[in-house]
């Protein structure tokens, strides 16, 4: 098929560039003032030359630390913000022109941004989205039922938004942004403030989703369970550059330096000695657990084995949520 | 929608409504004031004029100031303008809409206004019965809504470059200069001759005072003709430098806290 190669392609990102402008006051009344007529100007550089593609369908985490240049991304992906330099396509759109049948066709949700209307009910909006972005009756009516079933919200459409609970409201803003099926969906936190058992609701919910209609999904989140749970390929990202992109698997190979030797002694001789071979994680006779850098992990297992009398030995990986904590701290370097 | 989301802000509906009467009472009394004890023209008005004047401008107001789209400004600032580009809809056509169902609700009320206004003073008010200075009346406020409404967004748009300024740039322009200009406070033909014919140059008198004066008749059809055309071409201008600014503001825009 002819087609294939260029349809399958949802989003091409290539070396693009964003800068901001800021000003940069000093505190107080002078600072102000002095600001008002000799304004100091600050670039920032958001995004230094980021490229990546993704393929029609694909649910994928960005993740780095606060100011990495995700939400940033996602702004500039979704037509909000004006790009420096490089090269962008969302479904064979620019989106900075900001078409109506690209429109059409995305989404993007931010935990803490509101589109709802504060004195009406959701419904109001519902009504509205209806109308701007030209959904024929009958579909409207299939995809409120379906998105307020599944989110558990039919009961509170009527309610004005302002008496919502977090939880509700976030899942009325979910449905408000998602009556009209967009093809490429962008949440930025769409877990953030919410309980455990509405996180679970969400991540269900954005899975089957996913799974349902192909839609193509680019999610950040600051919360493990997201990311381990739904994404199966991250970028990682940090002071506006692609760190790692690839399975959420080859993210603790490409970036743990240790692994993990966790052993279960049959006595507990010379057990002071034991950190001569690794960092100790955990010693609580009889278990051990050190780590050790890759690269001697051989040496540090046979040293382990004639020197205490190990019953049983493992090596392990480190977990995946401590690859992702640096990775939130701006630990990780290229 | 528009009409609804209005309605859910009743008191503030009524509280701004009871401040136009009171702006309009201060008007009718003054203007009685200085007419009381004489007889004849003052500044080239009638008493029956002037106050068919602050009667008209009632109407007037509620059909070119009453917008919506003073809440663009603030709307750039707090990055809420997020929300509405995001959306398939063309940014000038929403607000014109949100607008047009914010003034025919104005509109309404203005009648009310007058109509109790008119019971309670018992003033005599002059009604234009002529359909050509009718008609050109009514071609005169769409002109005037019309640049109102780019130099409203023109002003709005001061925050793309300078946030904290949502307020500032639109009050000066707003309230100082086009309520003291427009003909909104007072006719601005009392203005000595020379600066009144300034004044005719800008697009200010075209907001107010020109549609007052083609309702009352007191145009020549040449100066009806005039006055459309001039308020027109600013139209035009005005409309022409606000798409400009918002391209570019669109280009800087950050979408902060969003």
């Amino acid at each position: 098929m002819l087609y294939t190669t260029a349809m399958d392609k949802a989003i091409i990102v290539d070396h693009l560039v964003k800068n901001f402008e800021v000003t940069v006051k000093e505190p107080g009344l002078t600072g102000a003032i002095k600001s008002l007529f000799s304004p100091k100007k600050k670039q920032i550089h958001a995004l230094r030359g980021v490229s990546f593609t993704i393929q029609t369908g694909e649910l994928i985490g960005f993740i780095g630390p606060n100011g990495a240049g995700k939400t940033t991304t996602l702004k500039t992906l979704s037509g909000l913000l004006y790009p420096t330099s490089g090269f962008i396509e969302v479904l064979e759109h620019d989106p900075w022109e900001r078409k109506p049948e690209f429109l059409k066709q995305i989404s993007l949700v931010m935990g803490q941004k509101n589109q709802l209307w504060w004195d009406l009910p959701a419904i109001e909006t519902f009504e509205l989205n209806k109308a701007i972005y030209e959904i024929p009756t009958r579909e409207y009516e299939e995809n409120l039922n379906e998105l307020t079933t599944l989110l558990e919200i039919k009961k509170y459409v009527n309610t004005p938004v302002r008496k919502l609970s977090l939880g509700q409201r976030m899942r009325m803003e979910l449905t408000a942004s998602l009556l009209h099926k967009p093809k490429v969906l962008f949440l930025d936190e769409p877990t953030i403030g919410l309980d455990l058992v509405a996180q679970q609701k969400m991540r269900d919910f954005i899975y089957e989703y996913n799974r349902k209609y192909r839609a193509t999904i680019i999610l950040t989140s600051h919360n493990m369970d997201d990311l381990v749970n739904l994404a199966r390929r991250v970028v990682v990202i940090d002071e506006g550059k692609i760190l790692f992109d690839g399975a959420l698997e080859d993210l603790t190979s490409r970036f743990a330096k240790e692994k993990i030797i966790r052993a279960t002694l049959s006595s507990n001789d010379n057990i002071a000695e034991i950190d001569k071979i690794g960092k100790i994680k955990k010693l609580a006779f009889p278990e051990v657990v050190i780590s050790v850098p890759r690269s001697t992990i051989a040496v540090a297992a046979s040293e382990l084995l004639q020197n205490f009398a190990v019953d049983d030995l493992t090596i392990e990986e480190v977990p995946i949520e401590d690859i992702i904590r640096r990775v939130f701290k701006g630990e990780l370097k290229k | 929608m528009s009409i609804v989301q209005e309605f859910t802000y009743r008191l503030n509906f009524i509280m701004w409504k009871v401040r136009n009467i009171i702006q309009i009472l201060v008007f009718f009394f003054l203007w009685d004031a200085v007419f009381s004890g004489r007889n004849g023209q003052i500044f080239g008005y009638t008493r029956e004029q002037i106050f068919t004047y602050a009667f008209v401008l009632i109407v007037v107001r509620a059909v070119v100031f009453s917008v919506r789209s003073n809440d663009m400004a603030g709307q750039i600032s707090n990055g809420e303008l997020t929300n509405l580009l995001l959306k398939p809809v063309n940014y000038f056509k929403y607000w014109i809409t949100r607008d047009a169902a914010y003034k025919i609700l104005n509109i309404i009320f203005g009648f009310i206004e007058v109509g109790g206004l008119i019971l309670i003073l018992k003033p005599n008010i002059f009604f234009q019965s002529n359909p050509v200075y009718f008609l050109t009346f009514i071609l005169s406020l769409i002109v005037s809504m019309f640049i109102y409404f780019n130099i409203l967004a023109m002003t709005s748009f001061v925050p793309f470059w300078v946030p904290e300024l949502a307020w500032g740039a639109q009050f000066l322009v707003i309230a100082v200069i086009v309520e003291f200009l427009s003909g909104a406070s007072f006719p601005i033909d009392i203005f000595p001759k020379s600066i009144y014919q300034i004044l005719m140059l800008t697009p200010f008198p075209y907001l107010i005072f020109a549609p007052i004066k083609i309702y009352l008749g007191s145009f020549s059809y040449l100066e009806v003709f005039r006055s459309l055309s001039i308020g027109a071409i600013w139209g035009v201008i005005l409309w022409s430098i606000s798409k400009t600014v918002w391209k570019k503001g669109l280009k800087v825009y950050e979408g902060v806290g969003r």
